[in-house]
């Protein structure tokens, strides 16, 4: 997988998340940057320093494996100690290092099993004491919860996310979940076929998406995405979709007429009339997902889906009014503008 | 720039060094032997002069060719190998695809009949051949010691020293090459163990689901095996000939041992090893050596030919 | 009857007959090799066609004279020596070399793992012409140890091949961890690796060693003095010098036969054993 122009910088003591679909390239930046695969052109750099000659052993990391990758003939205890004992740690220092991390991770009875009679929760355990034991500079994790069942990977994020504060290590995390990027993440860098669309904070990816990819990669349900053009009528913008039409109103736009895409967030469309806009959307299907409901609806030409609370009286086929603040409305023109 | 690499120069580096004894080993006793013999070939050389001739005197001649072709024993020889390959290796198919076919499934005493069936092929050639030979000793073996006293035999079968042997078969008059058929069913009995294993390995890999489809459908054994076991075992047994082939094709020691080439059973291997050790000849049998080689490309050329028509 | 109830019937009294078949052809000769070894020449030449061995008569002298009068022992030292060598020499070879054309990355990487089977299309006898010419000009021709090394290239590459078949379902990460973790390319073939390929190893292992100890065209051919032959060497000389004492041939045939047998009766059990347990998960 060819990764290109990928320039990402990662602060001492930051959860750094690599996010994308399957095949966008970020396990194998994360491999590059361990030193397991070499890259083509460009440069490693930790700490100021150009690490592109050491081998993985001396860059001063610590990985964690999708499949967690333990040493299936050794012990629990053996797999932990392993790295210490590759670098002549002395053996006082090495017990005392096993069995803060396993209680740490809350392991200590399975020290002396070997990884097949551990369940899946178990071993991915294991495989973060075995990174953790080191305390290495650098922590790389390569999608360590997407093995897990629903339940399970909820508790370890969160457990993730307190270790993290606990042990101030620098980590840079890949996964394709949006959800754990969202909440793990000091940074979120994210990826599509080898190339990075955008960096930032969490909120600053969700409020400010930079393209239409990151736009509907995050969030979900997924954002509403239009195509249309951009029209002046009375020297007021406005968004001419496939049958309806958006007032943009007080909005500074500096695109002259043309095409460009609109995105709008389920969360940020609400029912009722607003003043300067009539948008009527017939209810399609209702979704219930317990906390609250998602109205697919049709408006226009094109489907719509926005959220309402859970004991919302609507009904499908019922026509309702909906509005959007032309505030959270998000436009589109190749990249993003607003 | 440099730094960028050194990883993968290292890499490279000790891949180096990881493969070089064995490169230098294959390349020094198996490649280099092989243009040596191309060299030799086109050499007179004799093995009494070895001393004296120079090995590197670029004197190139085809003489060691015109020896061997002009040989009157020429052609008999590629008839013998061209049969003995061809039989040998389809013998012990059939044989090993029988045994396979027996062992599949479940039975009481199967493991020990696997490993039993093996003991063939593994088992040392010097064994083998002189047991062989002695079971079917016209003087002193039990085959026909046991045929003559119960009285199906009327006088003792010189199994693998005699060329030629006359039967009676249903009113036809059929001349047997006797020699040649014993030591082509020796190679059967000592090959099929390695057709046994690769096609029970495929056996035990058709899905049952398959038999079972069939059987719903109406099908009887014979039919099923005809109509899903045989083609399923298409790949199997077409890569074995290949294998066998090739393998038999190259064979000496079990001729030599059993029958030292003799009684119609000299094939291109044994004749190699007549010229450069018997006459003394070393160019005439890279020679022939050569000539072998040509047979190989030519069988492999027709072989993956074939195989190419077949996948369309 | 229904035609599917005849033909099963048919069918199982065929196999039983067939496995009846197999098991008498196979085992025949080697049930014949071991008895003959224990019967007196006088046995054999008067009684040829008795397939039976009575208990009370049996015979060691056989034995006797090829171990101590026809320098067998000698022999079994040869062949000892030569192929467990050949075994270390060749694993320890395979391994390097197999997880080198697997894992690392160099250029001819994709020629090394295919090529390395064509040199099975020579035949042996092609390959004897030139290095006895070769040897024979370097004084080499006598040699155990330069005969160890013409084993090494007969068994080298087809042990490469299997370790690397073998090599490529093991999961890459796990190296990679241990890569991190701190070993250097060797640690991981030395604390990973071997390990975790027992099964593929002693395979090897086993394949090596039968074919350096039943070898025979190679060492009928370059060795010349009888206290350095090999036991195929040696049952060849045997064989030549005595014409009617088959009983000697027979127990020397023996000799060589059992420790390949019992090595491959013994490691056959170990081996499947070895393969249905290790079920790596994670």
């Amino acid at each position: 997988m060819a990764l290109s122009r990928v320039d990402i910088k990662v602060k001492d003591g930051e959860f750094c998340v690599l996010l994308g679909p399957s095949g966008c390239g970020k396990s194998t930046l994360l491999n590059i940057i361990a030193g397991l695969i070499p890259q083509d052109q460009g440069t490693v750099l930790l700490d100021g320093q150009s690490v592109d000659s050491l081998a993985p052993r001396d860059r001063d990391i610590a990985m964690v494996f999708q499949s967690y990758a333990l040493y299936p003939h050794m012990s629990v205890s053996q797999n932990l100690s392993f790295g210490l004992r590759m670098r002549g740690t002395p053996k006082p220092t090495i017990r005392e290092s096993v069995q803060w991390v396993a209680r740490l991770l809350g392991i200590e009875d399975l020290l002396d099993r070997k990884p097949r009679e551990l369940s899946g929760g178990q071993r991915q355990r294991v495989a973060m004491g075995r990174a953790l034991v080191r305390r290495p500079k650098l922590f790389l994790l390569d999608e360590p919860l997407s093995n897990l069942d629903a339940r399970l990977r909820a508790n370890v994020r969160l457990e993730l996310k307190q270790m993290h504060h606990q042990i101030q290590g620098t980590m840079i995390y890949v996964t394709h979940d949006q959800v754990e990027a969202m909440t793990l993440g000091d940074k979120v860098v994210v990826m599509r076929d080898g190339k990075v669309h955008q960096i930032g904070p969490p909120e600053a990816i969700y409020s400010y998406p930079s393209n239409t990819f990151v736009a509907t990669f995050i969030g979900s349900p997924e954002i509403n995405l239009y195509r249309g053009m951009l029209v002046r009528k009375d020297g007021l913008p406005h968004f001419q979709g496939a049958g309806f039409s958006l007032n943009l109103g007080r909005l500074q736009i500096d695109l002259k007429e043309g095409e460009v895409e609109v995105g709008i967030r389920p969360e940020d469309i609400g029912t009722g009339q607003a003043e300067s806009m009539d948008l009527r959307a017939k209810v399609e299907m209702i979704s219930y997902v317990g906390s609250e409901k998602y109205i697919h609806a049709r408006l226009g030409d094109e489907a719509l889906t926005f959220c309402a609370p859970k004991d919302t009286a609507l009904q499908p086929g019922n026509v309702v009014h909906v509005a959007v603040d032309p505030g959270r409305v998000h436009i589109f023109h190749k990249g993003r503008r607003i | 720039m440099v730094n960028r690499q050194s990883l993968l120069h290292q890499e490279a580096r000790l891949a180096f060094w990881m493969l070089a004894p064995t490169f230098i080993v294959v390349m020094a006793f198996v490649v280099f032997p092989v243009i040596w013999n191309l060299w030799l070939s086109l050499k007179p050389v004799s093995l009494g002069a070895l001393r004296g001739t120079s090995l590197f005197e670029f004197n190139l001649s085809l003489v060691n060719f015109h020896k061997v072709f002009g040989d009157p024993d020429f052609v008999p020889i590629l008839l013998t190998t061209l049969f003995y390959t061809v039989g040998g290796s389809i013998l012990s198919i059939i044989l090993g695809l029988t045994a396979a076919l027996l062992v599949h499934g479940e039975f009481p005493g199967r493991g020990l009949c696997r490993g039993l069936f093996i003991a063939p092929y593994i088992a040392p050639v010097v064994a083998v051949t002189f047991t062989w030979s002695f079971i079917l000793d016209p003087q002193l073996g039990v085959l026909n010691w046991l045929a003559v006293n119960t009285g199906l035999l009327t006088q003792p079968i010189p199994f693998l020293s005699q060329r030629w042997m006359e039967l009676d078969i249903t009113g036809m008059r059929v001349r047997l090459p006797l020699a040649l058929t014993s030591v082509i069913l020796f190679e059967g009995w000592r090959y099929f163990p390695f057709a046994f294993l690769f096609i029970l390995a495929r056996l035990q890999s058709i899905p049952d689901e398959l038999y079972h489809a069939a059987s719903v459908d109406g099908a009887s054994p014979f039919q099923r095996f005809y109509n899903i076991t045989l083609p399923q075992l298409a790949t199997v047994l077409s890569t074995l000939f290949l294998f066998r082939f090739i393998w038999t094709i190259n064979k000496f020691d079990d001729i030599f041992l059993l029958t030292r080439g003799h009684a119609g059973t000299k094939v291109i291997t044994i004749k190699i090893y007549d010229y450069a050790f018997g006459e003394f000849n070393i160019g005439a049998g890279s020679a022939v050596a050569m000539v072998l080689f040509a047979i190989l490309l030519l069988f492999l050329f027709i072989y993956f030919r074939w195989i190419v028509k077949e996948m369309r | 009857m229904s035609r599917e109830h005849l033909e099963t019937n048919i069918i199982r009294i065929l196999r039983i007959l067939g496995i009846i078949f197999f098991i008498i052809i196979v085992a025949f000769p080697f049930y014949w090799m071991i008895v003959s070894s224990f019967k007196s020449l006088e046995e054999l030449l008067m009684r040829p066609a008795n397939l039976w061995l009575d208990i009370r008569k049996i015979n060691f002298n056989a034995y006797y004279e090829v171990l101590f009068e026809h320098g067998f022992s000698r022999y079994i030292a040869n062949s000892t020596y030569v192929s467990i060598i050949t075994v270390a020499l060749s694993v320890t070879l395979a391994t390097v070399g197999g997880y080198a054309v697997t894992r690392l990355r160099f250029r001819g990487q994709a020629f090394m793992s295919y090529s390395i089977l064509i040199i099975y299309m020579f035949p042996a006898i092609v390959l004897v012409i030139p290095l006895y010419v070769v040897f024979s000009h370097m004084g080499l021709r006598d040699s155990i140890h330069v005969l160890i090394l013409v084993y090494l290239a007969q068994t080298l590459p087809v042990a490469l091949y299997m370790l690397r078949s073998y090599f490529q379902t093991l999961p890459v990460e796990i190296e990679y961890a241990g890569l991190i973790d701190g070993c250097s390319r060797m640690g991981v073939i030395w604390r990973i690796i071997i390990p975790l390929s027992a099964p593929a190893l002693a395979s090897v292992a086993l394949y090596t060693f039968m074919i350096a100890w039943n070898e025979f065209l190679f060492a009928f051919m370059f060795l010349d003095t009888p206290e350095k032959f090999t036991l195929s060497r040696g049952v060849v000389q045997l064989a030549g010098s005595v014409h009617l004492s088959k009983q000697l041939v027979m127990a020397a045939s023996v000799m060589v036969t059992v420790p390949i047998l019992v090595l491959f009766l013994f490691f056959e059990r170990y081996l499947v054993r070895g393969l249905t347990s290790g079920a790596m998960k994670g």
